[in-house]
């Protein structure tokens, strides 16, 4: 497997899966701003609908938590510089600093958003393509003067097909160098050149050689893009999401 | 720049970008704490591509990631990773690479420049990295560079030092490919 | 007509190298040629100027009757090119978006180029694997989804640069069968090649390249004999006396 991550876009049928990206991603956008308003219930609320969510389009709890794990020391981290460093009444002092209430809450509060904010775009990436990704940030930078939406869709295109190519080559080289005893060659300057320059001459020629066959299929600027479709399922989504954002600043 | 049409240039940003989500996931063992590659790839980016398809090449790689694809390290998306104690850097690469590429575009293939501007870029991504991190973490900023910036000089200078030298043994081979 | 003609074609790039000296040939509409010569003469540099990827330093080239260093888009869309390296060939992120890259390109709208993408998986089998990434697929189906992405475009000629390297027995029959079909129906089919084995029973005409200059050129029963004078195996059943004989029997 030369994939990046294991998250990725699983394909399915949910409900999730249908609805319009366009849609999607504003839904990260609210939720993402209502977290920031909404009390603790209300984040543990709307995180509670987001795993709900995971385990409706199939992706194992017990997965997550093992791929995330270095994430999760993340959030030990900002817990502790958090709880360690608001004010209010010290509830005990370990080392010389000062552990507040208030601090253990804010602290939470903190973490908690991080989670929701993560598993809301893990909900989203394990349900949409990346071709209607890609529409989707045509159909946003439409309106930009200077940024032709298509071709950073096609860019983005070709960043995505190419990872995998790249990641097994990255794997080829460095196990052609090890099976040359670069490991025992102790200065990091000389083994950073010699992995990365082979790396990029075989990226460079590749595109090259890509740069060609795009020209060879009639590739220029001008061409059909993708169809993006919303109905009245994506209306209602949206009515949902805000009024459960609503819900989360109240309870 | 300008000896490669548009297309090869994009197609080379595109990959570059794709080589960054990869270098997310490469690194060179030194001591206890291994270097990862990202940022040399993004200061390769900047003086290969120049300031203009760097700036894209970069500009690709995060847009894909705040958009929800599966690029940033990891694997948490979406541009709550912006809001992440990390997003201040990743959003430092883009005025990095565009400084690194400006630079390096003035006077071509003088290693001198090469380093000065990948050290002003460097000292970007940490400008937005550690302030954010501090407004995030709500940490005081001498802890802040503490943690944010100081552990790492010493692998940057690294890379600075190799990408310089790379940099001259690839420009030569930009091109290839299409015969 | 002519769907090719070649009128004393050369190609000097830019270091001095003449790789193409002096071309001159035409192609007949639904005709099969294959191309053959040893590494380095020059084949794939020939066909790169078919549409458009390489203009002539000398001498044209034109497509349906029109001059491809005029109007290369045109040589384009009349030329389907599948490359030797399918890796570097296939874009798109899964198969059908891959084959639905092309006729994008040509601004189809979504319904004919849905349609087109159906067909072209259709004819080249892939179907099933429509929506499969690129990377997991085998090298049999990588040539064949290589090749779907450029029928998808309609062209009327097709050329194959070495289309059986890197392919094991049942993906070189497989693509063999696909690009005889393709000849059946009606297309013209350019192969080159360095061995013969697998084509020659199936072409109207050989084209023999040493050093950037043909060699030889005419039926394939009259000049398979020379082909070892060009540093090209002479197939088995050819040297044996016993005739044409396909490589799918
Ligand atoms: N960009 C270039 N600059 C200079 N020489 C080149 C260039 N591209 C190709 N050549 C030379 O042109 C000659 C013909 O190359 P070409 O790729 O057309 O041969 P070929 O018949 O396809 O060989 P093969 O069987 O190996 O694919 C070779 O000697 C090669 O070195
Ligand atoms: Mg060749």
């Amino acid at each position: 497997m030369a994939e990046l991550t294991s998250f990725s876009y699983r394909p399915g049928h949910s409900f999730i899966h249908k609805i319009d990206t366009r849609f999607k991603l504003l839904f990260i956008v609210i939720i993402g701003f209502s977290s920031l308003k909404a009390s603790m219930s209300g984040i543990l609320l709307l995180s509670l609908i987001a795993v709900c969510g995971l385990v409706m389009v199939g992706i194992s709890l017990r997965q997550v938590v093992r791929d995330l794990y270095i994430f999760i020391f993340f959030l030990i981290f900002i817990f502790a510089v958090r709880a360690f460093s608001a004010g209010g009444v010290a509830l005990t002092n370990p080392f010389g600093m000062s552990l507040t209430y208030d601090g253990l809450i804010e602290g939470s509060l903190v973490c908690l958003r991080i989670i929701l904010i993560v598993l809301i775009g893990l909900l989203f990436t394990s349900t949409t393509r990346t071709a209607e990704v890609k529409a989707a940030i045509d159909w946003i930078l439409r309106p930009f003067p200077f940024i032709p939406g298509g071709r950073v869709a096609t860019m983005t295109g070709l960043m995505m097909r190419f990872i995998p190519v790249i990641m097994e080559q990255a794997r080829e080289t460095s196990s052609a160098q090890k099976a040359r005893s670069i490991e025992n060659r102790k200065n990091p300057f000389y083994r950073m050149v010699k992995f990365s320059i082979p790396l990029l001459e075989r990226t460079f020629y590749n595109a090259g050689r890509i740069s060609m066959a795009m020209e060879a299929r009639c590739y220029s600027g001008k061409r059909t893009g993708q169809k993006l479709s919303s109905n009245i399922n994506d209306w209602i989504s949206l009515l949902v999401i805000i009024s459960l954002c609503i819900i989360s600043f109240l309870v | 720049m300008n000896k490669y049409s548009d297309l090869q240039m994009m197609v080379y940003a595109s990959l570059l970008a794709a080589l960054m989500a990869v270098g997310a996931y490469l690194s060179i063992p030194i001591g206890p704490v291994p270097i990862v590659l990202q940022s040399l790839f993004i200061l390769l980016a900047g003086l290969l591509l120049g300031r203009v398809w760097g700036t894209a090449s970069v500009g690709i790689y995060l847009l894909a990631g705040a958009f929800g694809l599966p690029v940033f390290a990891g694997g948490t998306g979406g541009i709550g990773r912006f809001f992440g104690p990390t997003g201040g850097y990743l959003l430092g690469f883009l005025p990095a690479v565009y400084i690194i590429g400006l630079m390096s575009e003035k006077r071509k293939n003088k290693v001198l420049t090469d380093v000065f501007a990948m050290i002003c870029g460097s000292l970007l991504i940490y400008a937005f990295g550690v302030s954010w991190l501090k407004v995030i973490t709500g940490m005081e900023l001498n802890k802040a560079v503490a943690v944010g910036m100081i552990p790492f000089l010493p692998g940057d200078a690294l890379k600075i030092a190799a990408a310089a030298f790379i940099a001259r043994s690839v420009r030569p081979l930009i091109g290839n490919g299409r015969s | 007509m002519n769907i090719i003609e070649i009128k004393e074609l050369s190609h000097m790039f830019s270091d001095g190298t003449l790789v193409l000296d002096n071309i001159d040939f035409s192609v007949k509409r639904g005709e099969f040629i294959v191309i053959a010569g040893r590494n380095g003469s020059g084949k794939t540099t020939l066909l790169r100027h078919l549409n458009g990827l390489l203009f002539p330093t000398g001498g044209t080239v034109l497509v349906d009757g029109v001059s491809v260093s005029e109007n290369p888009v045109r040589a384009r869309r009349v030329v389907g090119m599948v490359f030797q390296d399918s890796d570097t060939q296939i874009i798109g992120e899964t198969v059908r978006e891959d084959v639905a890259f092309g006729p994008e390109n040509l601004c189809l709208d979504r319904n004919e180029i849905e349609q087109r993408i159906s067909d072209a998986l259709k004819i080249t089998g892939l179907i099933s694997l429509a929506d499969a990434r690129p990377h997991l697929l085998s090298g049999g189906e990588k040539r064949r989804l290589a090749i779907a992405g450029v029928l998808a475009m309609k062209p009327e000629v097709l050329a194959f640069d070495e289309p059986f390297s890197n392919l094991d027995y049942p993906g070189t029959r497989q693509v063999l069968k696909q690009i005889i079909e393709l000849h059946a129906s009606g297309r013209t089919i350019i192969i080159t090649t360095h061995d013969l084995e697998k084509v020659i029973a199936h072409a109207d005409r050989l084209i023999i390249m040493k050093d950037g200059k043909i060699a030889r050129t005419g039926s394939p029963e009259q000049i398979i004999s020379d082909t070892e004078m060009f540093g090209i195996k002479e197939p088995y059943f050819s040297r044996m006396g016993l005739g044409m004989i396909s490589w799918l029997s």
